[in-house]
């Protein structure tokens, strides 16, 4: 049984390794579809980087006025940096005592 | 005018000559449709697979080793593209397949003998296996490739393709003891 199942598929196989269906018709100017493809893939690639390259000064544009705008608007920071941090604890020295959690 | 060597004609291609290129297609066309035939019939989706495989190799190109000939590289580009063709066919076509079954089911008995009719037996056999056994399958039985070569080409392992090679050929002789049973 198994033998004669083994016999048949190897008929089967034979008989699709003796013909090769054609795919000639297929193969004829199959360099030329294939070439314009490539060289379209290229162009809209290359028109991607064009746009990316385009949209450069805009961006930098963009950064610009967000960092003025940032510079202009956020409230002045002292130079001083002894000073800045003794502003924040102070802050959490009197949140500290207000909260009762100050030993002083 | 001498025929250039595939060498030539993959640095001509890296240096941005595309001419060169389509000469390496025009020498590896027919191998990449005969191996893509094992898997489609048809037309559209055969001009694509194998229009994929070139766009892949071209793609590629940069990473090709020379380690062995470049029909090798290009045939196991094509094995890989065919591998995820069956896989979406597996997804997408399963209506076509079961209108193929009844159609081959019908003439089946009176025409066992007819090679032509064995082989869209076969295909319809295999047309029922998963694409892992319907790939091993394909590439040692009917373009007759060793294990070592299979396992180059798929990049399974050694008992990976043989495992799946065994499960595959009891896979289709279980389809076609249902279908002689009907």
């Amino acid at each position: 049984m198994a033998d004669s199942a083994d016999k048949k598929l190897g008929r089967l196989f034979a008989a699709a390794r003796a013909e090769q269906a054609d795919a000639s018709a297929l193969e004829v100017h199959f360099e030329t579809r294939l070439m314009a493809r490539i060289a379209e893939r290229k162009t809209l690639n290359s028109s991607w980087f064009l746009l990316a390259w385009r949209m450069v000064p805009a961006f930098a544009v963009i950064a610009l006025i967000s960092a003025v705008c940032s510079a202009a608007f956020s409230p002045s920071r002292s130079g001083d940096l002894f000073a800045s941090i003794t502003n924040g604890y102070e802050d959490v020295v009197a949140t500290s005592y207000l909260a009762g959690e100050c030993d002083e | 005018m001498p025929e250039q060597s595939d060498d030539s004609l993959i640095r001509a291609t890296l240096a941005g000559d595309d001419g060169a290129f389509a000469q390496i297609v025009t020498r590896y066309k027919r191998r990449v449709f005969s191996l893509a035939l094992r898997f489609t019939q048809d037309r559209d989706e055969l001009d694509d697979i194998c229009q994929e495989v070139f766009i892949k190799a071209y793609d590629n190109l940069k990473k090709f080793r020379r380690e062995a000939p470049f029909e090798h590289w290009i045939t196991k580009i094509a094995t890989r593209v065919c591998y995820d063709a069956l896989r979406s066919q597996r997804h997408g076509n399963n209506q076509v397949t079961g209108e193929r079954t009844l159609e081959v089911q019908d003439h089946a008995a009176d025409a066992r003998n007819n090679a032509r009719e064995a082989r869209e037996l076969l295909a319809w056999a295999l047309a029922q296996l998963k694409p892992d056994e319907r790939l091993v399958i394909t590439l040692m039985e009917l373009e007759e490739k060793s294990v070592k070569e299979t396992v180059d080409l798929t990049g399974w392992s050694e008992s990976n393709v043989k495992v799946r090679a065994h499960r595959a050929r009891q896979a289709l002789k279980r389809i076609l003891e249902v279908d002689h049973g009907r």
